[in-house]
Order: structure tokens, then C-alpha cells, then sequence
């Protein structure tokens, strides 16, 4: 019966974190909202099962055996210490659930994941004199501008977008995928204007007047998530420390950075801003198509 | 091993509730060099990875207890090939038809062993339905845009691993591979699949004897034993996945990637540094493609594959929850072959198609 008992107590506290998670709008700082749904289903199970298992210690205390033939072996070890350990398992994740409070994730777990500063690496630089052969009819100038193969041409569209704006907004919608389009054709936006909004980030090998401003990508789940990335170099830079929120404005310039060639923002406008609520960005499953 | 895994659980769990003690008197043990930011970063990764399995763990024990209560032994014995290639082949497509994931598959398996499907069968799903399905695949595809062949191999890599493993397994595998398990249990069973309306003993060679009455018959019986397994069956599970969760976030809060990289740069480890590195990382073969593709700039294309194929097959995570279900002998062994399998086919694939 006891063992119904402090089954059904966690079963119920799982479920009820995940309730408090979804009530306190955090549910989106460890898992991605095409998840989110799952989660939630999830904890109407856990409940369902947590019900279950009153009951059985309920039936249990009224001299009724609620046991169910399975072929199998359920019955719970008879050791008091075992017992108390597998427990505490599961009661581990409930404590830091509910104790500590939900955090976003910030530099400290960037500089363990590694910050990428060139947005995407799987995309291939697209040859440039192929591609210009394989296009039909007449080549205008953006054409030239933005090469692409069957693979890149959804970068050389939205690079062509991109190229005609004034002000190159990178939204949190395309975060991922604006900072890739944007590598892959630098040379051709050098000295336009970037405005992006992340989180300050540093490297010990970075200098005084460099920092990046980063995002978290999340695919499912915070396990899965990379931070991603510009360079920012400013004289104000040391005005601000790690994981500040900032929106930036500036020009874009072509530098290196462990022996890379990456593209660094020369900021007009360092602004503080409140961490927004939605502070991940995610892959555009509908880019490019 | 065994004394490993009888061991390291209880060790472990006296750590956290040390841990939850040092949470609890946060503020008189301030000084003492518990650095927060590290613990803030080991609570989001471990909630999130708990919280990402729970929605595929439960509906994979709710799955196997409809089968258990719902589904005779004998149906799923006529279903299952009874020639090893057609079973090979039946077990490695299978994730065609179910695409779980490897957290949910496993306690499936183990009913579907339980209930008379050949052992060797239910091991190749588990290792090839991860990644033989089909959002497995777009996500691949999506991920590697520029690199289609990338989705390509890893499909046809791990379904050569699979069928390779699953001969072996056909041919040399002569014992019940299923932990704490009667080997007859399967055919006792058999007998009665129609009508749970009687009561019988079992003794159980390891345990007490008890006994076993049904609750009744009808929706409402059958709803509340669904139930009780699904709970039951969610206790067992769940005790590995958050032991793995609990030392994935530990290692990736431990360890840095950069660390990690400095290691795996020559060219002859690569592909054993990935697959390691994907052991490590436990994360679901949904969106593991993406993370290898953010790799695309220090790693080839073979050593990404490597990642790929061998990561959802085989991973911290999920050994864990193999060693509940399966003899810790079976485990090793499929860990061997896995390894082996996916680091010569990666090489092969790379050498003679990607590049």
C-alpha cells in the first residue's frame, strides 16, 4: 500500500510541475513549443496514472488485492534503503523542479556548447561560376550578386530580400537562417546596417572591445539547443557584462577570429533591453519552400 | 557490470539527496564553492531532457500494456516471420509503420518478447526504428539541405548495421536475452488469451510467491489493469531515464564542447570522437541532425555520419534503459557490434560516396 502511496504522490508531482511550468509561462525555457502540446497530454497521463495508484493503495487498505496478472514481475524490492534511494530519484528532478527557480540559459552554458558565429555550417559556399552558367535568359545584377546551386538557392532568394533593405532586421522568426543567408553572401553586405537583439556572450580570446550577441536555437529540447551568433565590436563593450540583453545596431564588416573569417558588427547603437519572454529561437521549418 | 549497475544507482541517488540538501540550505552554505550558474545550467538541461522523454516513455509503456491486455499472444506470433531474413527485415522496417522513439520503444520490445516475438527480431527495431522512419528522415534532410546524401547514407547505413546485427543475433544469440525473466513465461502464457476471468499462481524462482487475481472483466477491468501496467511499467523505466538524464546534464555541464573538439580534430579519431560524443549527448534522433549539422565546419562528412547512425542506436541514455530490459552480456554485445559496424561502414561510405 505504501508503495501505491508514494507512487501516486509522485506521479502527481510530476504532472503538477509540468502544470506549474505551463501556469508560470516557463514550459518554453526547457522545451520547444511544437513539443509543448506533448508535454501537456503527458501530464493528464501522469495524473490519470497517479488517480490509479490511489486507488490501488485505497483498494489495498479495504483488504482488496487491485493486482493484475502480466507475466511479469512489478512487485517492488523489500529492502527499506533500495526502496528509499530509487525514490529519491525521482524525487530529485521534482526538488530542483519546484526549488530552484527556472532560469533562461545564458553564457556560462554557451561557452560549454561552443557559440557558432557564422550561422549555419552545413551549408556549402555555392561555386560561384557554375552557378552562373546554369541560370537561364538574362542575368540581372542581384543574380550575379547571390550565386547559388539547387541547394542554396533558398539563401540566394532570401539574400536577394535581405540585400534590398534598408535596415537588415534579423527577426527571432529566422534568426538561424538570416545569419546563415548572411555569411554566405558577406562580401555583399558589407557596410549595410544590422539590427539583431541576443544576449552578451565573451571568450577569453576575444579583446576589450568585442563580444557576441547570441541566441539559443532550440530544436526539442534545452539539450538539443546551440548558441548562435554575431560578433559585436564597440569601445563601449566593457560597459557590459555577460548575458545582458542588448539590441543592436550597426555596420557590417568583414574580420577574422581564430583564424576564421567571420563577419563583425561595428555598433552605431548599444541599447539595454529586459530579456523578452520568448528568449530561444527556433529552426523555420517552412524556409525556403 | 552487474555490480556496477547494482551499485552506482543508490550512490548516485545518495548524491542528489545530498544535493537536495545543499539546495535546501542554500543560503548558510553560500560559501562553500557550489557555483550556481552551473547548477542553474545541469537544472535545464536535466528537466528539459526528463521532460522531453516523458510524453514518448509514456505512451511507449501505454502501448506495451494495450498489447499486454488487449492483443493475444498468439496474434502476434502469426504475425511475426518465422524465416530469419524476413524477420530481420520485418524488425529493422518496423519503425516505417511506428515511429517512436528510442525512449518509448523499449518497454514495447520487451512485451512484444514477452509475448512470443523472437528476441532477435525486437532488437533490431529497437536499434533501427530510431532512424528508419520517416520524420527521422525529413529531419535529416532538412537539417543537411546542402548535403542530401548525408539523409541518403544514414538511412541506408543504419539498415545495413541493423540487418548485420540481426543475422548475428539470429545466429548465435541461444538464450532469452530479457532480464529477471522465466525463459518459458512466453509459452505458459500462450494459453490463456481470450478470457482473463481466472486466477492463477506463479512462483517466481528470484521472489515470494503471489498471486495474481483478476480485477474483472469488461472496459472498466481492462481500463484499470491498462493503468496499473502503464504506472508500473513507467516506475521501471523511469528510474534509468533519470539516471541518464540526471549524468547527461552533468557531462554537458561538466565537460565543454571546445574541449571536446581539441580532442577529436585528428582525422583518424573523428568518427570514434563523434560517436563517443553522440553517446554522450543522449538527445533524439529527431533533432540530432541538426546538431551534427553545426558541426558541419570542423568534422567530414563521414565522421557526422558516424554521429548519426550510431548515436540513436546506442547512447548513454538509452543503455541505461537496455540494461533494465535486457542481460547486461546482451548489452555489451550490441554496443560491440554497433560501434564496430557503424565506425567501418562510415569509413566505407565516406571513402566511396560522400566527398
Amino acid at each position: 500500500m505504501i508503495h501505491h502511496l508514494i507512487r501516486g504522490i509522485i506521479l502527481t508531482g510530476f504532472a503538477f510541475l509540468i502544470v506549474y511550468l505551463v501556469r508560470s509561462d516557463n514550459l518554453t525555457l526547457y522545451i520547444a513549443p511544437r513539443m509543448a502540446g506533448y508535454v501537456k497530454v503527458s501530464a493528464l497521463v501522469l495524473y490519470a496514472a497517479a488517480i490509479y495508484q490511489f486507488y490501488a493503495a485505497f483498494q489495498t487498505w479495504m483488504g482488496r488485492t487491485a493486482a493484475v496478472d502480466c507475466g511479469c514481475d512489478h512487485t517492488p524490492s523489500h529492502s527499506l534503503l533500495k526502496n528509499t534511494l530509487i525514490y529519491g530519484l525521482f524525487v530529485f528532478p521534482l526538488a530542483l523542479g519546484f526549488l530552484l527557480p527556472d532560469t533562461m540559459m545564458g553564457s556560462s552554458l554557451a561557452a560549454k556548447k561552443g557559440i557558432s558565429l557564422s550561422g549555419s555550417q552545413s551549408i556549402n559556399r555555392p561555386d560561384e561560376t557554375a552557378s552562373a552558367s546554369s541560370q537561364e535568359g538574362p542575368i540581372d545584377e542581384l543574380d550575379r550578386l547571390f550565386p547559388s546551386d539547387i541547394y542554396t538557392e533558398s539563401y540566394a532568394k532570401n539574400g536577394k530580400k535581405l540585400y534590398l533593405q534598408d535596415v537588415i532586421k534579423v527577426e527571432e522568426k529566422q534568426f538561424i537562417e538570416t545569419l546563415t543567408t548572411i555569411d554566405l553572401y558577406r562580401e555583399q553586405y558589407i557596410g549595410k546596417t544590422i539590427e539583431l537583439s541576443g544576449f552578451v556572450y565573451r571568450e577569453e580570446k576575444m579583446s576589450e572591445q568585442q563580444f557576441v550577441v547570441s541566441r539559443f536555437a532550440m530544436n526539442c529540447c534545452s539539450a538539443d539547443s546551440l548558441p548562435y551568433g554575431l560578433m559585436i565590436s564597440s569601445p563601449e563593450a566593457i560597459h557590459f557584462d555577460n548575458d545582458t540583453w542588448l539590441q543592436v545596431r550597426g555596420t557590417i564588416m568583414i574580420g577574422t577570429y581564430n583564424g576564421n573569417e567571420i563577419i563583425i558588427v561595428k555598433a552605431q547603437k548599444l541599447e539595454q533591453i529586459a530579456a523578452p519572454d520568448s528568449p530561444y529561437v527556433y529552426p523555420d521549418y517552412d524556409f525556403g519552400l | 557490470m552487474r555490480f556496477v549497475l547494482r551499485f552506482v544507482p543508490p550512490i548516485l541517488t545518495l548524491l542528489c539527496l545530498f544535493m537536495i540538501g545543499l539546495i535546501l540550505f542554500e543560503r548558510q552554505l553560500a560559501g562553500l564553492t557550489l557555483n550556481v550558474s552551473a547548477l542553474q545550467s545541469f537544472k535545464i538541461l536535466f528537466i528539459s531532457l526528463i521532460l522531453e522523454a516523458f510524453p514518448f516513455i509514456l505512451l511507449g509503456v501505454i502501448v506495451s500494456s494495450l498489447l499486454q491486455v488487449f492483443v493475444s499472444d498468439r496474434l502476434i506470433q502469426r504475425l511475426t516471420p518465422k524465416n530469419p531474413i524476413g524477420g530481420v527485415l520485418f524488425g529493422s522496417l518496423l519503425g516505417l509503420l511506428f515511429p517512436l522513439c528510442e525512449c518509448g520503444m523499449i518497454p514495447v520490445v520487451r512485451r512484444l518478447i514477452r509475448k512470443g516475438m523472437p528476441a532477435y527480431i525486437g532488437l533490431v527495431f529497437i536499434l533501427a526504428g530510431p532512424i528508419l522512419n520517416p520524420i527521422v528522415y525529413t529531419s535529416t534532410y532538412t537539417a543537411f539541405r546542402s548535403q542530401p546524401e548525408i539523409a541518403y547514407s544514414r538511412m541506408a547505413l543504419a539498415f545495413a548495421v541493423t540487418v548485420m546485427i540481426g543475422l548475428l543475433l539470429y545466429r548465435f544469440m541461444r538464450f532469452n536475452p530479457l532480464r529477471h525473466d522465466k525463459p518459458t513465461l512466453g509459452i505458459q502464457n500462450a494459453g490463456h488469451s481470450h478470457s482473463h476471468n481466472h486466477s492463477h499462481v506463479h512462483t517466481h524462482s528470484h521472489e515470494h510467491d503471489h498471486s495474481h487475481e483478476i480485477s474483472g472483466t469488461g472496459f472498466r477491468g481492462r481500463f484499470t489493469s491498462v493503468l496499473s501496467h502503464a504506472s508500473d511499467e513507467f516506475f521501471e523505466m523511469g528510474k534509468y531515464l533519470i539516471f541518464g538524464a540526471l549524468l547527461t546534464a552533468w557531462i554537458q555541464t561538466s565537460i565543454s564542447r571546445s574541449t571536446l573538439t581539441g580532442i577529436g580534430d585528428h582525422p583518424w579519431f573523428s568518427h570514434l570522437f563523434m560517436m563517443g560524443f553522440a553517446f554522450i549527448l543522449s538527445i533524439c534522433s529527431t533533432s540530432d541532425a541538426f546538431v551534427a549539422a553545426s558541426f558541419g565546419g570542423t568534422f567530414s562528412s563521414g565522421s557526422l555520419l558516424a554521429f548519426l547512425v550510431f548515436g540513436p542506436m546506442i547512447d548513454l541514455k538509452n543503455t541505461l534503459m537496455l540494461l533494465s530490459t535486457f542481460k547486461t552480456k546482451v548489452v555489451l554485445w550490441l554496443i560491440l557490434m554497433c560501434g564496430v559496424f557503424v565506425l567501418i561502414g562510415s569509413y566505407l561510405i565516406e571513402y566511396f560516396y560522400l566527398n
